[in-house]
């Protein structure tokens, strides 16, 4: 599993821990590295994701359908997941500010094994931990 | 003349510099099923 996802784009470095089950993906520096990808490529190296975790720095942006989201890349952005955390970044729209935070962007459905590729990921967000 | 262009340029450094550092920084995930 290690060396294919180490092969998907985007990926600097993969770690592996059997013990406690985490695969820790450190991104190449210009951040290009698509989540969902990734998820696929995990299930199809024969283990299920539980959990997908992120820390990822952005611009808050506000779609076409009204959803609130961060921006990490000109063409991605990740809708909020809506929580007390996400209602509280909504003022930052549309401003300068980059913020930092650590969310949730995926979690197994019990009884759901495979990731369902079409469904969009959406970022719950755990921790705001930087505003600038 | 050149201290304006100058001036234009720093600024339009200070816009697009937050964007161009915007990323994912880590990707964590727990997985079941592994050997």
């Amino acid at each position: 599993m290690k060396q294919h996802l180490g092969r998907q784009s985007g990926v600097q470095n993969v770690e592996v821990s059997l013990l406690d089950g985490k695969v820790e993906v450190t991104p190449k520096g210009d951040g290009q590295i698509d989540p969902a990808q990734l998820l696929k490529a995990t299930y199809d190296s024969g283990v299920t994701v539980a959990e997908m975790d992120v820390t990822v720095r952005g611009k808050v942006v506000k779609d076409f359908s009204g959803n609130f989201g961060l921006q990490p890349e000109p063409n991605r952005s990740f809708v909020f997941a809506p929580n007390e955390l996400s209602n509280g970044l909504e003022s930052l729209v549309d401003s300068q500010t980059v913020v930092t935070v650590r969310g949730q962007l995926y979690k197994k459905s019990a009884g759901k094994k495979k990731p369902d590729p079409s469904a969009p990921l959406k970022l719950l967000i755990l921790e705001v931990q930087k505003k600038e | 003349m050149q201290w304006k262009n100058l001036a234009l340029l720093a600024l339009l450094g200070l816009l697009i510099a937050p964007a161009a550092q915007a990323q994912i920084k880590h990707i964590e995930m727990r997985v079941e099923g592994m050997t």
